[in-house]
């Protein structure tokens, strides 16, 4: 369980807060939507999720360990898995193979292991039979399959994910919302920022941000009841209500 | 994109030799190439044809990893044959200069020493992986982490910078083409004019590059990393084959002596 207590956040110590006073709990296995207008924090939400930022005030627990606390530090980012916004500045290796092997490796994980996570987590997001292509030829879909192949070697507990769907094809897009939705049915947590009201659908909960609070939160129909509320902030309610 | 030594997909046994092989075979080679004598250099000539064929490097593939450097190697050639002293062959009245017999041998013996380095060279980098020839150095360079030399963070640099360099390419080119959608010229004008384009061009590229280091940095602690010792996908072996070509390698380097020591 992840616990976020009383967040504060600000970049500069002059400069206003980000956030302000975010509570809340991740539950192992469960699939979190996170959305709210630009600029709200979202991104500075969860990035203190694996301890790339650490509160001001106010703490961030992982399965019991305090982000803030740097012996735990290795554990929290192997634990929760990061997909940055854009892939291509999270892909490291020159080939498909070794940047997903680029995680294990830092584990110091035995050769054959890595090998065994490789293939795993390329199949996982069907790309097997591409391990040798060079990551700069890869698709905008094929990157953002690949940073995703990339989190799970890591053998986390929970993946955030920055707009995974962003500038993707509608086929490309389904298909990394199909592994996201399949992810928590295997034990892995999902934190999602969206913008596209219809990519939250399959989550169990919605976090509603406006800048820098919890605005709402509850399933997706608890949510979408407050259309008032949600265009008020500049959120549109999908039609239906959200309902599949 | 750099075509020169660019790597050139192939399953043949140059290909599949360990990397580790193949650098230290490449600087056996050059060695060699350096202190050869003419008739030595005929044998190298033909070594490295060998492994062109054995490598199923087409003739074109050759030339086209030697022509950016066809103007060195003219450039070399002339230098030579013009300016160096000895028995004359033809004077080139009323220029202060003449072609000697000694200058032309010379030209010929440094052109060929120039080629020779550098299509050593581009055979190890088109018949190997990027990150194979940089396993391979990491892999050499790791007894030497003993004094201090970090070899494991100087692979993964030069990893990064063969991953990043296309997508630095393709930033350039972005911000060429959104600053001349904005009127820029870098076409026209006087030289200092251009100098100035091309130059407001490199603040935004530098810019671009640092924020992707930072994003790119931000990743790499999110997938764990940290500076210390990691572990690799692959461990390199030496297999069979990468010993007999070590033993090919050496025995005719120990020929080469061999025909030096007879003379």
């Amino acid at each position: 369980m992840i616990r976020v207590e009383n967040l504060i956040y600000r970049y500069e110590p002059e400069a206003p807060d980000v956030l302000r006073g975010i509570s809340l709990t991740i539950e192992e296995g469960a699939h979190t939507a996170l959305i709210g207008p630009n600029g709200c924090g979202k991104t500075t939400l969860i990035r203190h999720l694996n301890a790339l930022l650490l509160p001001v005030a106010g703490a961030v627990w992982v399965d019991g360990m305090k982000t803030a606390d740097t012996a735990s530090l290795r554990e929290i980012r192997r634990l929760v898995g990061m997909v940055f916004q854009n892939p291509d500045s999270q892909i490291v290796g020159m080939t498909v193979e070794e940047d997903v092997a680029f995680g294990p490796g830092n584990l110091g994980l035995p050769s054959a292991e890595i090998r065994r996570r490789v293939d795993d987590c390329l199949k996982a997001v069907g790309m097997t039979g591409l391990e040798k292509r060079n990551t700069h030829t890869l698709s905008g879909g094929e990157k953002r399959l690949l940073s995703l192949a990339g989190v799970l070697a890591m053998d986390p507990r929970y993946i955030a994910l920055d707009e995974p769907t962003a500038y993707l094809d509608p086929a490309a897009k389904q298909r990394v919302l199909d592994i996201i939705r399949r992810l928590p049915g295997e034990g892995i947590a999902i934190i999602h920022i969206a913008h596209d009201m219809r990519d939250v659908a399959g989550a169990d909960r919605v976090l509603v941000m406006d800048q820098g609070r919890l605005l709402l939160a509850g399933t997706p129909a608890e949510v979408f009841r407050n259309a008032e509320l949600l265009t008020s902030v500049g959120l549109d309610v999908p039609p239906g209500g959200g309902f599949k | 994109m750099i075509k020169l030594g660019q790597y050139l997909p192939g399953d043949t046994i140059v290909h599949r030799l360990d990397p580790r092989v193949k650098i230290a075979s490449v600087v056996a080679l050059s060695l060699l190439i350096l202190g050869a004598t003419t008739p030595e250099s005929a044998l190298v000539s033909i070594f490295l044809a060998a492994v062109v064929l054995s490598a199923r490097l087409s003739l074109a593939q050759v030339a086209a990893a030697l022509r950016p450097i066809v103007f060195f190697m003219a450039l070399l050639f002339f230098v030579h044959l013009l300016f160096t002293g000895g028995k004359p062959l033809l004077s080139l009245a009323p220029l202060p200069l003449m072609i000697t017999r000694e200058g032309l041998a010379q030209g010929i013996s440094v052109t060929w020493q120039f080629a020779g380095l550098v299509l050593g060279g581009a055979i190890l980098t088109m018949t190997t992986l990027p990150s194979d020839l940089v396993a391979g150095i990491e892999r050499l360079l790791r007894p030497l982490a003993k004094v201090g030399v970090p070899s494991q963070e100087i692979a993964l640099m030069v990893a990064m910078a063969l991953r990043f360099m296309p997508m630095i390419l393709e930033e350039y080119e972005r911000i060429r083409m959104a600053q001349m959608a904005r009127g820029a010229d870098f076409r026209t004008g006087s030289l200092s004019q251009r100098v100035r384009a091309v130059a407001m061009l490199a603040v935004p590229l530098l810019l671009a590059a640092f924020r992707r280091a930072d994003e790119l940095a931000l990743a790499m602690e999110a997938r764990g990393y940290r500076r210390g010792p990691r572990t690799q996908l692959r461990e390199l072996k030496l297999a069979g084959r990468d010993l007999a070509a070590l033993a090919v390698m050496a025995a005719f380097a120990l020929m080469l002596f061999g025909t030096r020591a007879v003379s």
